[in-house]
């Protein structure tokens, strides 16, 4: 304790750190096996060590990864801070790609969290849903719509940043669009997940790290490094 | 006769990207009328630190001029229409010397205007309004922040009337108000339960007993230290808090009232040591070393210490390196 201040830590309240939820959707459809799921494994790793690696959004960042492949959408990782979760789970990839049913599943997680943080006072920033995928969704088509529809509403109405990025040839690249009204798609060159995870990082730092008023742009030039308007 | 204590630190965040304080605090008291203001600049605006000092000094005079005829009006909505046009209209001309877009004058402002036994409130944006109520720390107006914590309303929103909050009453109990900014919200204000610090209550008490310009050195001393290292915002507080008419000094204190002071409410304090405390107190109105303090109460060091740490404790001493002051007052 020092008593040479007139404040002391016992005076004050101890509000928890706002919280900057991020919800990774990956597609690890068949066609993602090799070379592709190997370079989004070191991505996703990258991404958390960066995180990790920032005093401010080590304890902000709330990291939520859904994944698609197999007959299903699957909840790999729930929200949580990287403290208590230090390390990305190990990405396969095979069968079909259920992007609806994933999109609708990270968006029911994401309002539950959001609950949360408010039935506990938590401060949030606005959340951010990253979709991947190198194909075309083979899901239920109505799954499909509604996962677009809400999406869609909730970027209107700027309760939400979505990133659809394409990985490849094969990318569906229209039905990415759907998902995204203000912002057009990107297309990774080759395989540079590292590239755009390590810019992901950078801008959940600053995002952290904002004030009221502060719309924090993001870097659309460093974004070229690595994908394709 | 009310006193106002006021601080304003520049963020973590600011430091690092040399942005200046964009937190501004004000006090004016004019025509028997006191008033305090406080605004926080918008982040991403390049000039709001000039638009809160803009709109903090344009609300305390426009209440201290007029503050009868803002009561009396019963039509909030007017009220609201006619105070937000007036800060728009100046931050409109503040625009145009700087060459700058009115939106880059964007602030919050958080407003506690006193005369008699009638006061007003006035609130836009995040930041929070607290009140000393029968010794009791009360919210007056809580933050208005969007649902995420990077939004809220600002004095040139559109929306702004929308959620602008203004309040008018009589005083009865009323002793003190208090206006915080956001980035002081993070150690004053608990978002989960909606209540404030004691921190707050211990400021708005020792304004009642401490000289307020010492009391607004230690402050700007803890805000410093303390409060802007649990966020990376800019921090700032202005209080204004009606003086204690019964105290008038430390020395014309009965002794039950000098024991709760210095602690000792439950516990036995000899005459002699009561004494002491008395000696320390009225000898460090100038300020000493404790080796001066020890020498004038013929004490060794080590139990004149022991009497010091109890006077910091109480904060009514205070340290600045090695020499200490009294900073209750002794006499007045």
């Amino acid at each position: 304790m020092n008593n040479n201040l007139l404040l002391r830590m016992e005076d004050l309240v101890n509000n928890p750190t706002a919280r900057v939820p991020v919800c990774l959707c990956l597609d690890v459809s068949g066609s993602m096996f090799g070379e592709p799921i190997s370079e989004l494994n070191r991505g996703v790793q990258l991404f958390y060590n960066a995180i990790k690696d920032d005093e401010v959004a080590m304890y902000s960042a709330e990291i939520c990864i859904v994944t698609f492949g197999g007959n299903d959408a699957i909840c790999l990782e729930d929200f949580a801070s990287l403290e208590l979760q230090p390390d990305p789970p190990v990405l396969k990839a095979n069968g079909m790609t259920p992007m609806g049913e994933a999109v609708n599943m990270a968006l029911n997680l994401l309002e539950q969290r959001k609950n949360e943080y408010k039935d506990k006072g938590v401060d949030y920033y606005q959340p951010w849903l990253v979709l991947m995928t190198d194909g075309e969704p083979n899901g239920n088509s109505g799954e499909l719509s509604r996962a677009i529809q809400r999406t869609v509403d909730l970027v209107n109405s700027r309760k939400l940043t979505i990133f659809p990025i394409g990985i490849g040839q094969e990318a569906d690249m229209s039905t990415l669009a759907k998902f995204s009204p203000n912002r057009a798609p990107l297309k990774l060159q080759g395989l540079k997940f590292r590239e755009f995870f390590s810019w992901l990082s950078k801008s959940v730092s600053k995002t952290s790290q904002s004030t009221p008023g502060e719309c924090v742009k993001l870097d659309v030039e460093g974004i070229k490094g690595w994908g394709e308007l | 006769m009310w006193n106002t204590i006021q601080c304003a630190v520049q963020g973590r965040g600011h430091i690092k990207t040399e942005t200046p304080c964009q937190d501004k605090t004000y006090a004016l008291f004019k025509n028997d009328i006191y008033a305090i203001a406080l605004a926080d600049g918008a982040g991403s605006a390049k000039m709001s630190h000039y638009g809160a000092e803009y709109v903090t000094k344009q609300i305390c005079e426009v209440l201290t001029d007029d503050f009868d005829m803002y009561y009396a009006e019963e039509d909030g909505s007017a009220i609201k229409r006619k105070i937000v046009n007036d800060l728009i209209d100046g931050l409109q001309k503040i625009a145009i010397n700087y060459g700058c877009d009115i939106k880059e004058l964007a602030s919050t402002l958080l407003v506690a205007a006193v005369k008699d036994d009638k006061y007003i409130l006035i609130h836009i944006g995040d930041g929070v309004i607290g009140y000393l109520k029968d010794d009791e720390i009360k919210i007056a107006s809580h933050p208005e922040n969007g649902e995420f914590v990077n939004t809220t309303v600002f004095v040139t929103s559109r929306d702004v009337l929308h959620t602008m909050k203004i309040i008018k009453g009589k005083l009865g109990n009323i002793h003190g108000f208090a206006l915080m900014s956001d980035g002081t919200e993070t150690s004053f204000y608990n978002k989960k339960d909606k209540l404030l610090a004691p921190a707050l209550k211990k400021l708005m008490k020792l304004s009642q007993i401490m000289e307020v310009s010492c009391l607004e050195r230690e402050t700007m001393k803890s805000f410093e230290n303390i409060i802007k290292n649990n966020t990376t915002d800019d921090c700032s507080i202005i209080l204004l808090v009606e003086e204690d008419y019964s105290f008038h000094g430390y020395n014309l204190l009965p002794r039950k009232e000098k024991e709760i002071m210095l602690g000792y409410s439950n516990a036995l304090l000899s005459k002699k040591r009561m004494q002491r405390f008395g000696e320390i107190l009225n000898f460090l109105v100038f300020p000493n070393t404790l080796f001066s303090v020890s020498r004038k109460i013929y004490l060794k060091k080590k139990y004149t210490m022991k009497y010091i740490d109890v006077l910091l404790e109480q904060n009514l001493i205070v340290k600045n390196k090695e020499i200490y002051q009294t900073a209750v007052i002794m006499e007045k």
